[in-house]
């Protein structure tokens, strides 16, 4: 019963993770058959300034989206956890982003960050003068100017944490309302039950999550970086790692050099798995699982 | 829906349930609006120019963009491939999932720990990094610009996540159950489909709903394996929308309210079970 399963664990994950492994050591276009490169690959992308630049860009993403998807999770889970008036939809609203086509989501940032006819900058632009905001600055140029891009892609990656949001919401549900109680009877301010009670409790579940977003950013990052900003705006500016995998192998048909870059990123999901690891470790007592 | 028992006495009372209420409206506020956006960008009339204000209505309100995005993008031939994409990967995917969740949840624990942890590791494995060995190995084997790749998946369950949650959904049955379908000599195939499976209907109706959102809305697949243009499904279909033409955004996103719709339905049927999924005891129903 366990086989189609197993199959396919083998198959489509540990299989094509060895491949990778024997790839990064090879030249393959496709055309003719991988040919032996030992470690030029690898010596290659320690010198090849795109790939750092790639490299870069993803390890900065994760460092600013993470925490800000974590944050917005946790503050609406302990905003929507409870029965109240509107709770409902607004918890289903979070959610929804989430829901969308990861392209359809795409095209639609794609409309909304056009300077000239995307509904932010025209928010921007109201009361202002002459294609100014109210302040009398230009607004943001989201597909041409780096940072901006940056922060586009950012914006964007925000309002998709929905995952992230159920597993917390649950989390504060599970919590005893007993603790919560004795806090109320020594007249705890909602401060100091968030910062003593609530934080301390969901701790392990919060470093549990943020290690897995940081894992998934180096995901999560392809589709708006090339639908959106198309990696640029130049030089590479919104080239993540991942992007910069999908161009050498499937437009450059560099697979083996693409394969080595992967190795890279599988690396660094291992860190990230060895951290997690060493987490669940630390809190399986607590949890007593 | 919350219940009183999970949360803590109210902060303050009445003013902390209007602070809650004008929080929650304000997240509605911010988390809404994109996709109606979505909605009344798709309905402007194609080439006028950008209206100086914003507005959520458009003027003139127009399904212009419709018609060309089902024209010219070849849009309804690619909605009826990814409806047959998901019509076998999306059963194959439950099954499987269901099948080595029930697997896990009669195997020893030594032999289920190895797999569930194997199920974590391929969990957390970004798909990007999976993009080139894949590849590869479908190429090897003469797959790529067949629809099979993005069926290939369902093996999986999709994500080994469903896997593991049907194995918790069938460990939680009491064990006497099994003993006694063991008693009445059912095979271990009989028990999963005449006994176990009908007690967790639930989960199997919430995984199959966001098996279909994700297998509906997978992209990077097609992008790889798929350049027939008359084997693309709806996400590529949409991608090739917004490259012809990417200044004329009332067609492309019309395919995109296309493409989400179904989606959306979908996640909208099963979603009560995120925010209920906690409270199988049953102590937190009001």
């Amino acid at each position: 019963m366990l086989a189609p399963y197993l199959i396919g664990l083998v198959g489509l994950v540990l299989f094509p993770a060895a491949v990778t492994l024997a790839l990064a050591f090879t030249e393959y276009d496709l055309v003719n058959p991988p040919s032996w490169a030992g470690l030029a690959n690898v010596s290659e992308l320690v010198t090849d300034p795109v790939f750092r630049v790639a490299l870069t860009n993803s390890l900065v993403f994760a460092l600013v989206a993470v925490p800000l998807r974590v944050l917005l999770a946790l503050g609406l889970a302990l905003l929507l956890h409870r029965r109240s008036f509107g709770a409902r939809p607004a918890r289903v609203a979070a959610l929804l982003p989430t829901a969308v086509p990861e392209i359809a989501y795409g095209l639609l940032w794609l409309w909304l960050f056009n300077p000239l006819y995307g509904p932010i900058n025209q928010l921007l632009r109201v009361g202002g003068e002459n294609g100014l905001t109210v302040l009398g600055r230009t607004p943001p140029q989201w597909l041409t100017d780096p940072t901006d891009a940056r922060a586009a892609i950012i914006l964007m990656s925000v309002f998709t944490m929905g995952e992230t949001f159920v597993v917390l919401l649950a989390a504060r549900r599970a919590l005893p309302a007993d603790v919560y109680e004795v806090a109320a009877l020594e007249d705890a301010t909602g401060w100091d039950v968030f910062r003593r009670v609530t934080l301390p409790l969901m701790a392990p579940v919060l470093a549990l999550l943020v290690v897995r977003d940081l894992i998934a950013s180096l995901h999560f990052s392809f589709v708006p970086a090339l639908v959106v900003t198309d990696g640029g705006p130049p030089p590479y500016a919104t080239t993540y790692l991942s992007l910069f995998i999908y161009r050498t192998g499937f437009e450059y048909l560099r697979y083996g050099y693409a394969a080595a870059a992967t190795l890279v990123m599988m690396l660094l999901t291992v860190a990230a798995v060895v951290v997690q690891w060493r987490l669940f470790r630390r809190y399986r007592a607590f949890y007593r699982l | 829906m919350g219940g009183r028992a999970g949360g803590p006495p109210p902060l303050s009372g009445r003013i902390g349930q209007i602070w809650r209420a004008l929080g929650a409206l304000f997240v509605l506020l911010v988390f809404v609006p994109p996709l109606l956006l979505l909605v009344s960008g798709s309905l402007t009339e194609p080439g006028l120019p950008p209206s100086p204000t914003p507005r959520l209505i458009p003027d003139p309100v127009s399904t212009a963009g419709y018609r060309q995005a089902l024209a010219v993008g070849g849009v309804l031939r690619a909605a009826l491939n990814s409806l047959l994409v998901a019509v076998v990967a999306v059963p194959l995917s439950v099954l499987v999932a269901a099948l080595a969740g029930f697997a896990l949840a009669r195997l020893r624990p030594r032999a289920a720990a190895l797999v569930v942890v194997a199920s974590l590791a391929a969990l957390m494995v970004p798909a990007t990094a999976l993009l080139v060995p894949r590849f590869t190995i479908f190429r090897a084997l003469g797959l790529t610009d067949t629809l099979v790749p993005l069926i290939a998946p369902a093996l999986l369950g999709t994500s080994p996540l469903y896997v593991l949650v049907y194995y918790l959904a069938f460990r939680a049955l009491p064990r006497d159950l099994y003993d006694a379908c063991l008693v009445e000599d059912m095979t271990p195939m009989g028990i999963w489909w005449r006994v176990a499976l009908p007690l967790v209907r639930p989960v199997t109706a919430a995984i199959t709903a966001l098996t279909f959102v994700l297998t509906w809305s997978n992209f990077l697949d097609p992008l790889i394996y798929v350049y027939d243009r008359d084997l693309f499904t709806l996400p590529l279909a949409l991608r090739s929308l917004s490259v012809l033409d990417p200044t004329n955004f009332p067609v492309f996103l019309a395919g995109a309210v296309l493409a989400t719709g179904p989606a959306v339905l979908v996640f909208g049927l099963v979603q009560r079970r995120f925010f209920h999924h906690d409270d199988q005891t049953g102590r937190n129903r009001p």
